[in-house]
């Protein structure tokens, strides 16, 4: 596969994770590598630094991984896990300012083409505007 | 009960949040995902179980570890909110406070975490309108430093029924949001108060 | 060398140009070098072609003609290739 960005998504919910997860590889392909977590770690609602942790370590690539999140602590959260790994990793992770559906579904479609992370997150976040 | 500091602390902090998750679950409901009991129970259960670890170690590394274990436990905003005050504060922290001075400057650099984490500062409804506040208290009162924590406390809490959150799911509700106690305010106040108890008995 | 080329190709999708092909049609533009724009019925406006988000806001209908023009070294590859994707019934 060539190096592509990968993608993670970070839900409240397992159920929403995994169905945008599912989302993305049926619109977008599988040319991107997609992580997803959600729940507490008890597996009630809510999100898990060290869940988020391990997904982004299960598509780490030095060009760079994008996560997609959906409500305030899954944020807070993934900024921890982003702070928590190691500094050389951390700096290849973004975490974008976008809607989780449509910002993977973007987010993932520019970077199947091959495009670098800054690339990644501003499509991502154009759907905003 | 344990016979050293820390471990006295770690008692009374995991007790307090223990006998008041229901509440603070029901202030969370009002306002929030409703979850803000049960999280930090999970959270300070994990501090429980490793109580007996956290007391065999220096006052810098049981709150960093401390934090660490909020951070991956509590599984909410709160847990990197709380957590990234503990391991600030114990990064900031000396092993064995002397001083006013030196609490002051551990519990400083605390708050400064957590307003970075939340990107937040007083006024929002959130935690920080009872840290901060009870930060400023001790400064000025270094000779009965507890006695003016609780009331910075009490009254920092109380300010957060009439504010508007701004930060976190809270801030959703806009206008509606008046008129409720803050959880994280709620939380933070309760552990001032145990930690407090805890001092002025040793 | 760089040329411009055009093409049109009507939307037969009864879905329109809706959010799935959107994102196949900006993955194939993207594929070439050339700029490629495209734009619904002939009072439409350019947009680019490889703006996924651009292309989502397009809503074209079906039954509405599409419009497809390129310039770079492989426009006409470029513009054959997305007609033959709109044509497909975008697969």
């Amino acid at each position: 596969m060539t190096d592509n960005v990968s993608i993670v998504i970070v839900s409240h919910s397992p159920k929403v994770a995994e169905g945008v997860a599912d989302m993305v590889r049926q619109m977008v392909g599988d040319e991107v590598r997609i992580a997803f977590c959600g729940g507490n770690p008890d597996g009630g609602l809510g999100t898990n630094v060290g869940a988020i942790m391990a997904a982004i370590e299960e598509v780490y690539t030095p060009k760079g991984v994008a996560i997609l999140v959906d409500l305030g602590g899954a944020e807070t959260n993934s900024e921890m896990a982003r702070e928590m790994l190691p500094a050389e990793m951390a700096a290849n992770i973004v975490i974008c300012n976008a809607p989780l559906v449509e910002g993977a579904i973007m987010a993932s479609t520019e970077a199947s083409c091959g495009a670098d992370l800054e690339t990644v997150r501003s499509t991502a976040e154009e759907f905003q505007a | 009960m344990s016979s050293n500091l820390n471990g006295r602390l770690l008692e009374a902090t995991c007790q307090t949040i223990s006998e008041h998750a229901d509440e603070l679950t029901r202030l969370d409901q009002a306002i929030g995902d409703g979850d803000h009991g049960i999280n930090m129970k999970r959270g300070f259960d994990a501090l429980a179980a490793a109580a007996e670890e956290l007391q065999q170690l220096d006052l810098p590394s049981a709150l960093q570890k401390a934090g660490m274990l909020l951070v991956m436990n509590v599984g909410g905003a709160s847990g990197p909110l709380y957590g990234s005050l503990l391991m600030a504060m114990g990064k900031a922290a000396v092993d064995t406070p002397s001083c006013v001075d030196d609490v002051v400057s551990m519990l400083r650099a605390g708050v400064d975490a957590v307003k970075a984490r939340g990107k937040s500062d007083v006024g929002a409804k959130t935690m920080l309108d009872v840290l901060v506040p009870v930060l400023e208290a001790i400064e000025k009162n270094p000779a009965s430093p507890c006695a003016a924590a609780r009331q910075a406390a009490d009254m920092g809490l109380e300010a957060t029924r009439a504010m508007q959150a701004t930060k976190g799911r809270a801030s959703f509700l806009g206008e509606r949001s008046i008129g409720h106690l803050d959880p994280g305010a709620r939380s933070s106040a309760l552990l001032v108060h145990a930690i407090c108890n805890v001092l002025e008995d040793s | 060398m760089s040329e411009t080329v055009t093409g049109q190709v009507v939307i037969n999708d009864p879905d329109g140009l809706h959010a799935r092909p959107a994102v196949k049609l900006t993955k194939l533009a993207k594929s070439f070098c050339s700029d490629i724009a495209i734009k619904a019925g002939d009072d439409g406006e350019w947009i680019n072609a490889k703006s996924l988000s651009a292309v989502m806001k397009l809503k074209a209908r079906h039954g509405a003609i599409l419009h497809v023009r390129a310039t770079g070294e492989d426009a006409r590859g470029g513009v054959d290739a997305l007609i033959d994707l709109i044509k497909q019934n975008m697969g």
